[in-house]
């Protein structure tokens, strides 16, 4: 295994409700993710998955614990990290190639070279056509695929995703999931990928992360050793079902799925 | 290569009088309120002649519709009705380009600082609530008889629904649009440019579309409480020789201002926020 790129040891956090009452999201989250790996999250809804990856990505602080990104803590947001949200987020009065950009703008970079960069990572996610076009004009997975370039324009070294295909159909769910695994093959990008979806994190993952319900704890780290590129079939294989199956009976017997 | 079985092209569109010279039939089928409106207009006004005719009203208590248009045509062709329309567009217009300007400024001051908005709220809510024609003839007081204080009381009109929807419109932002911008590290000025202004538009332009028809009702209205001239002004010399079809003439010029002022923001409108649907703009 390759160095770690990002170190998460002994994360916690607890919110303060507005009733005054304490609520622990996450309790001793301990993980690393290595250079260049996809590693997935899975866990039941509200589980505090979110919460992780928010604190991953700066935007929320930590209540105890440590995050550490190529060796340097981390302590709110930064260029090193691209966030894929749950919905899209694109801002409808921009094109698709200026929604690209935003991270160009915002954090300085040379428009000219990063341009050619944006129209890139559109050809990548498959988009190339499509470059002049209003979000309202694209379907929920092209919108997706929007953001997922959008979240790599500025040269990330670490991809956190957030559930990003739970809004979409099964179909074009699977599509995405394939066309994730090229797109990640092709950057060669390090991944946190938060799912609900068993067999979705299996697919995906080099390993997957079991999260218990709140507070979030770290279950159990599955390696899933399945060839890649792996393809929709795989998931009609014995191995894929053994892997599915231990996940689910880690979570299922305790009442944390339904 | 990647799938995308999930593009849905945006299909040619073809504006109502192309569609409606290709098929006329099928186009009055799906949309039989297009001559219905039109109908309804002639129906009444028919109606109104034959009733004011056989009933032998006079003229002073109610005109027909052809007496109106007589005096409408007599009344545009002596350009006496033109010089008054001027005076009052032009009060209208001026005073909905400075609460405009106004109201997004003010709003924009007001929506940045939390403390502000907390302290200025109770007086704007007082200030909103407080019929502000009612000011109308203390500014004839202050500001004379003249151009003046119809600007002002139409601006004063006018300012309040555009400096609302501007609050509003800055404060609701999607939160994910704001954690994108966060994510990204983003300043304050560069988060306001990118997300919140122009997120804010289509509530802005809820805003003028109720000023534009708002500051033509301060202008009258300041013309009622004081004027020399102007259709305010005209429709009160009318009433003094009990000339009720040359009111009626007037109230149609007034109708025709509202309506085209209105116009003029919608296809403003359409071009700036192109990208918001109709259902997503919300008016005050």
């Amino acid at each position: 295994m390759a160095a770690p790129l990002i170190v998460v040891s002994r994360l916690e956090k607890t919110y303060l409700t507005r009733a005054g009452s304490r609520i622990r999201a996450l309790a001793d989250v301990t993980l690393e993710v290595a250079d260049g790996e996809f590693v997935t999250v899975v866990g039941p809804s509200g589980c505090g998955k979110t919460t992780l990856l928010r604190i991953l990505g700066g935007l929320l602080p930590a209540s105890s614990g440590t995050v550490e990104l190529l060796g340097r803590r981390v302590t709110g947001p930064g260029r090193k990290v691209g966030m894929v949200f749950q919905d899209p987020v694109l801002l409808p009065w921009r094109t698709v190639l200026d929604n690209v950009m935003v991270p160009v703008i915002v954090l300085r970079l040379d428009r000219q070279l990063y341009r050619r960069r944006a129209l890139e990572l559109l050809a990548l996610v498959g988009l190339t056509g499509f470059e002049n076009r209003y979000p309202h004009e694209l379907s929920g997975g092209m919108r997706q695929r929007v953001s997922l370039a959008r979240a790599l324009v500025h040269d990330p070294a670490l991809l956190l995703m957030d559930e990003p295909f739970g809004a979409l159909d099964a179909m074009t769910r699977e599509a995405m999931n394939l066309e994730l695994q090229r797109i990640w093959r092709e950057s060669g990008k390090t991944v946190l990928f938060i799912t609900h979806s068993i067999p979705e994190a299996v697919f995906l993952g080099d390993r997957v992360v079991v999260m218990s319900p709140r507070p979030a704890r770290v279950v159990d780290m599955v390696t899933v050793d399945l060839p890649r590129p792996r393809d929709l079939d795989v998931m009609g294989s014995d191995s894929f079902g053994v892997y599915t199956r231990k996940i689910r009976q880690m979570l299922g017997p305790k009442g944390w799925l339904e | 290569m990647s799938v995308l079985e999930d593009a849905d092209a945006p299909v040619e569109r073809l504006s109502p009088l192309q569609e409606f010279c290709r098929a006329p039939g099928a186009f009055i089928r799906e949309r039989p309120h297009v001559p219905l409106v039109p109908l309804i207009l002639v129906v009444v006004v028919g109606a109104w002649e034959v009733i004011v005719r056989a009933g032998h009203l006079p003229d002073f208590l109610l005109p027909a519709p052809s007496a109106v248009g007589r005096a409408l045509a007599s009344g545009l062709s002596s350009r006496l009705y033109l010089e008054h329309f001027w005076i009052t567009f032009s009060e209208s217009l001026l005073g909905f380009l400075i609460a405009a300007a106004a109201g997004i400024a003010f709003g924009t001051v007001i929506a940045q600082f939390r403390l502000l908005e907390r302290t200025l709220y109770p007086y704007l809510v007082a200030l909103q609530t407080l019929p502000k024609i009612a000011i109308a003839p203390l500014l004839i007081v202050w500001l004379g008889f003249g151009f003046s204080s119809k600007v002002v009381i139409a601006a004063l009109v006018a300012f309040f629904p555009v400096l609302v929807n501007v609050i509003v419109g800055l404060k609701t932002v999607d939160a994910g649009k704001l954690d994108l911008m966060r994510s990204l590290d983003a300043s304050r000025w560069q988060t306001f440019r990118l997300v919140t202004f122009p997120n804010a538009l289509p509530f802005v332009f809820a805003g003028l579309d109720i000023a534009i028809v708002f500051c033509v009702l301060g202008a009258i209205v300041g013309e009622f409480v004081g004027s020399q001239r102007g259709l305010g002004n005209l429709i009160l010399q009318f009433h003094t020789s009990l000339d009720i079809a040359g009111m009626f003439a007037v109230l149609l010029l007034l109708a025709a201002l509202g309506v085209g002022l209105h116009l003029v923001i919608q296809t403003i409108q359409r071009r700036v926020i192109f990208w918001a649907q109709a259902d997503h703009v919300i008016g005050a």
